[in-house]
């Protein structure tokens, strides 16, 4: 009798805890606000109706360097994009300034081998001049430098068609002289889908984490278990803008755990509550 | 210990990367229809099906008729199976069944490949599932309620839904992929010839999940950019009149 | 060699009050078959109503009038999915669950294992009574207006946002988790612990093995269905978003617990059936079961590892990772070794008998190709790629007809039938009960056929309308006159049983001359305690040692 006390004041206890988080998880869900200085209807990019999209692989791109290259050669790896322009001082490079910050948090994945970072203007004014300036006045060190490429669109055709496609708004505003656009991070998949989109300013090292194993799209290698765990232990609200951990999958483990030690918790009760009871007398019995 | 387990691990990522080295095969030559794919697939696994059933079908009425009780209070003559004869009989019957599964589930993975690689020209167009109804987005803002594509091109469908879960039914294309929302998910079919069929809604949705349907029509290539330069154009219009009508309001009366 | 005269005969004769306050394995398992043929009744009925709605396109509106809506204020739809919610939710929780591991393992298996009743008398006949609880809410469906209609799976986000009342669902769930666990623990400590002496692992009944593998998964994955439900409870009245996609939440995460569940469950109710069917056949062929070990570490223990690695397979079509898909085609495909080695130990089972055919034994050979039917078809379902056209279709539906709603419910009247003398001490296999068999076995093929070809041909789950597929029409016209025939085979059975276990022909204790403990050892019915004196058996002893 005492485990079905025992098991069931445990189960109490666990039920109590978990419906306290739960409750301070929920309030925390409703009443936060979605994080962003700016306009939030105009400077988000609507991401329920460009999930998913794709920017055209045959766009042609130019790179720090002056070398031509098409969108598709970024792909294969997940892809972080950021979009700006180059002659902006202000928020633009602090845009990257802190990707690059938030990548410097990552310790799981590593740029270059497990993904690529671009920088895109949105600008058509910009050019190779511009972008080296840009570069050099982030001074990026390491890995992050190797495989961070800056580029410019080499056709204004394309450049409104692709910022199009993946729901990106920029505006001149004529006063005070600057593009008026979203401070975003588009994760692609390794077939160029756009998976998420974060903000810069709500987000931390985790959520880029996240979004990267994310843009990954399931296909991990055997190696990465850890990985694919810890992407399945959160999950992306929409309504935050960021990863949240995912309760249903914590509460679901630890129910598979009450099931396991019912079975041996029970077991292990009768086998040391019968010790003392009388064993079953066998000397009257008859054989069969 | 560790070794061996780093051995396993290292046969398994081995295994997986021949799968994707089987994905990357599919998508060079000729497109493969996953409609026709299917039908052949389907039509192996039936035979595989009807002869293991067949074999056990006629064993079984062979047992029950030979072994029926000859005279009241008859009983069984079967002697308990020795060590060797119990084991071939559970490793034997085992390795026959694995072999049958792992045939199956190669049969599986490829045709899986197919439907699963989307081909890299592929027209793209945008599913939403509504309750209940479906909407489709073919880009430059036209938007319609009936699925219109060309014929002789890939179609790859990019769905979501804005409610509840729904399920892209492609019955004649031999297609089905769940609507969730939150989360994006795909469908290539390949219409190779004029065909007028429709799709179904096959994940319940509420009550008026049985009524969730609407055409899908494949048609030639001119008959598609007509209907779609048709479409551009009525959109204009509308455009038009609702910019007049937004123009006029200011003096207008609202009709009675 | 004892025989059934040295027992006192005349068992107590008692009121309805010692049967509603009883711990007594015995009633308890009676009870439990009361209750589970009233839910089989009740779902059946709405089973019929489902087939007389879908035997042409088009509303007859007669649905309503099953679901008890007489003012026929709902939608035929609605009407339609409330019926359709009862009949899957009750069939599988209230019917085949409680049937399996209620009714047979409580009057079973104690009896054959030599035990006089189970572990904590007690506590089964808590779990007895929160069945019985599950089985009134569940029944509540018929009078409130909101009637639940969220089909047995449940899935969010439509059971949060559905108007109806998801809340009746998730109590069915938990009344009747928290009963099977309990009942679980019960079973497993009896089975484990109360063998007579001398009955080792190797000598036990093949039902109380699959017995012990049933609650094995029962106990392991009961609690994570019922978390899942619970977050759907709290999602619908609490306000929380846990499979709320805006708020962090995710959809398919809901579908992943449930199936880890549900589709173990489906073994819950495949392995009691395949055991009964076992010591029917071996009974009546007075056989060895063929190589008993295989059948038991090979099938049943197998298929209790497996089962929690293969329920991805009811999610191929959501969109899941494709490693995961493919791994988990595998796995679900390495489920017929297992299963083949049961099989192949069934038909061995025949081999060299001396079969004797009553009604009993009549299910139980049916079952044999309803096995080979229901398992076969599983196979194209289990196979990833060909599961992308024929889920949710009624092939889907006549599959696991016919594994669970044929097979399985079939297993159960064979039970019946063979354990009847047993219970009642008369036998039950009247003139009436062979026309209900023919009338039942052939109405379920002309039910169920129609429904594979038509789902090959892709029609749509859970359509109370086919207006988009006229050219169904004849197939769900059969379809529906079979299940006609099955109401009227089902009905002269459960007449029939009622009639026998008053006024049937009386039978002497051991009618099959069986040589398992139940049949050899005990009167018909058993006293309290069931043994007289404590049973021993010796070496030589086995329930199929018939030469
Ligand atoms: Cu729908
Ligand atoms: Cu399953």
């Amino acid at each position: 009798m005492r485990t079905f006390i025992l098991s069931s004041a445990a189960c109490l206890v666990v039920a109590t805890l978990t419906c306290a988080i739960l409750a301070d998880d929920a309030h925390a869900q409703y009443f936060r606000k979605p994080a962003s200085d700016l306009d939030p209807h105009i400077m988000l990019i609507d991401e329920e109706a460009v999930l998913g999209a794709k920017i055209d692989g045959q766009t042609l791109l130019i790179d720090q360097n002056g070398k031509e290259f098409r969108w598709a050669e970024m792909l294969g790896k997940p892809t972080i994009l950021v979009l700006a322009y180059y002659t902006c001082d202000g928020s633009c490079s602090l845009i990257n300034a802190s990707l690059a910050g938030l990548l410097n948090d990552v310790k799981i994945v590593a740029p270059g081998p497990d993904f690529r970072i671009l920088t895109l203007s949105f600008d058509r004014h910009d050019n190779l001049a511009t972008t080296g300036a840009f570069r050099k006045h982030l001074d990026l060190v390491g890995p992050l430098n190797d495989h961070w490429t800056f580029a410019t669109f080499k056709s204004e055709a394309d450049l409104a068609a692709q910022t199009e496609k993946i729901g990106f708004k920029f505006f001149w505003s004529p006063e005070d002289r600057v593009f008026l656009h979203p401070g975003a991070f588009l994760f692609f998949s390794p077939e160029g889908r756009l998976i998420r989109v974060l903000y810069q300013g709500s987000v931390s090292g985790r959520d880029v984490e996240l979004a990267l194993l994310d843009a990954k799209q399931g296909q991990f290698r055997p190696g990465e278990v850890i990985n694919f765990a810890l992407s399945l232990c959160y999950s992306y609200s929409y309504q935050d803008g960021k990863y949240v951990l995912s309760i249903p999958i914590v509460i679901g483990l630890g129910a598979l755990g009450i099931g396991l030690a019912t079975l041996f918790g029970s077991m292990l009760f009768y086998k040391f509550s019968t010790r003392t009871k009388p064993t079953k007398d066998g000397s009257h019995a008859e054989a069969a | 210990m560790p070794k061996r387990l780093e051995m396993i691990v290292n046969l398994l990522g081995i295994l997986l990367l021949s799968g994707e080295a089987a994905f990357a095969k599919a998508t060079t030559g000729e497109i493969q229809s996953p409609t026709e794919a299917w039908n052949h697939t389907w039509d192996d696994v039936l035979w595989d099906l009807w002869i293991i059933g067949g074999v056990f079908t006629i064993v079984a009425v062979y047992l029950l008729i030979r072994y029926r009780a000859r005279s009241p209070g008859a009983v069984g003559t079967a002697r308990p199976l020795n060590l060797d004869m119990a084991l071939a009989w559970a490793l034997v019957p085992a390795a026959i069944f694995m072999a049958d599964d792992f045939f199956l589930a190669a049969k599986g993975w490829s045709l899986w490949n197919i439907q699963r690689q989307v081909p890299r020209d592929a027209m793209e167009v945008k599913v939403t599932g509504y309750q209940w109804y479906f909407e489709y987005d073919y880009g430059n803002g036209i938007t319609d309620s009936e699925l219109v594509v060309p014929v002789g091109r890939p179609i790859v469908l990019r769905m979501t839904s804005k409610d509840v879960i729904h399920s892209f039914g492609l019955t004649e294309y031999r297609l089905k992929e769940d609507m969730m929302p939150g989360r994006v998910t795909y469908l290539w079919f390949y219409p190779e010839k004029p065909l007028e069929t429709q799709v179904v809604c096959v994940e319940f949705c509420g009550t008026s999940h049985a009524e969730m349907y609407n055409k899908v029509r494949a048609v030639p290539k001119a008959e598609y950019d007509a209907w779609l330069s048709k479409k551009l154009e009525r959109k204009k219009k509308a455009e038009l009149r609702k910019s007049q009508a937004a123009d006029d309001g200011a003096n207008v009366e609202p009709a009675q | 060699m004892t025989t059934a005269t040295e027992f006192a005969p005349a068992p107590r004769r008692s009121g309805i009050k010692e049967w509603i306050f009883t711990t007594d394995h015995k009633r308890i398992g009676i009870l439990y078959l009361v209750g589970a043929m009233a839910a089989f009744v009740v779902a059946g009925i709405m089973g019929l109503g489902i087939r007389i709605e879908q035997m042409s396109p088009g509303e007859s509106g007669l649905i309503n009038y099953f679901v008890g809506d007489f003012a026929q204020t709902m939608t035929t739809g609605a009407a339609y999915n409330a019926a359709l919610y009862f009949h899957g939710a009750a069939m599988i929780l209230a019917f085949l669950i409680p049937a399996l591991t209620g009714f047979a393992a409580n009057y079973l298996v104690p009896l054959m294992i030599g035990a006089p009743d189970v572990a904590f008398p007690r506590i089964n006949a808590l779990s007895l009574w929160l069945f019985y609880a599950a089985i009134l809410v569940a029944l509540l469906t018929f009078v409130i207006p909101d009637k639940p209609d969220i089909m047995w799976t449940g899935y969010p986000p439509y059971s949060i946002t559905t108007s109806a009342n998801t809340a009746f669902y998730v109590f069915t769930v938990h009344l009747i988790g928290f009963a099977s666990i309990l009942g679980a623990v019960n079973f497993l400590i009896t089975i484990i612990y109360m063998r007579a002496p001398g009955m080792g692992w190797n000598k036990m009944n093949m039902f109380v093995w699959t017995t012990f593998g049933a609650f094995v998964i029962q106990i392991v994955f009961v609690p994570v269905l019922a978390a899942a439900v619970t977050l759907l409870l709290l999602d619908k009245y609490v306000g929380t978003g846990f499979f709320d996609p805006t708020r962090g939440g995710d959809v398919l995460l809901y579908q992943n617990l449930f199936w880890f569940y549900s589709h173990p469950a489906v073994y819950v109710i495949f392995l009691p059936a395949i055991g009964l069917l076992f010591d029917i056949i071996a009974t009546q062929a007075k056989n060895y079961i063929f190589n008993y070990k295989a059948a038991v570490y090979g099938g049943i223990l197998g298929i209790v590892v497996i089962t929690g690695e293969v329920w991805v397979h009811h999610l191929y079509i959501a969109g899941m990772p494709n490693w995961i898909s493919i791994g988990m085609m595998v796995t679900t495909l390495l489920i017929s070794v297992p299963v083949g080695l049961i099989l192949i130990s069934l038909w061995g089972t025949l081999y060299k008998g001396a079969i004797t055919y009553n009604v009993s034994m009549w299910y139980a050979v049916v079952c044999l190709f309803l096995i080979l039917a229901g398992g076969l078809t599983g196979i194209p379902l289990a196979i990833t790629s060909l599961t992308v056209h024929l889920s949710e279709t009624s092939f889907v539906h006549a599959h696991f007809h016919f594994i669970m709603g044929l097979m399985a419910t079939f297993a159960v009247f064979a039970a019946v039938y063979h354990w009847f003398p047993k219970m009642t001490g008369r036998s039950a296999d009247i003139p009436i009960a062979k026309i209900a068999f023919w009338f039942t076995v052939i109405g379920s093929q002309v039910t169920f056929l129609p429904l594979f070809l038509i789902g090959i041909k892709g029609m749509p789950r859970r359509y109370w309308d086919y207006a988009m597929f006229p050219e169904f029409e004849p197939y769900h016209l059969i379809a529906t006159f079979g299940s006609a025939l099955v109401a009227v085979g089902v009905t002269l059975m459960i007449v029939g049983w009622i009639y026998a276990a008053f006024r049937g022909p009386k039978v002497s204790t051991n009618p099959w001359n069986s040589k398992s403990l139940e049949w050899t050892h005990t009167e018909s019915p058993p006293g309290p305690g069931n043994f007289q004196r404590p049973v021993r058996v010796d070496e030589s002893w086995t329930p199929y040692n018939y030469n």
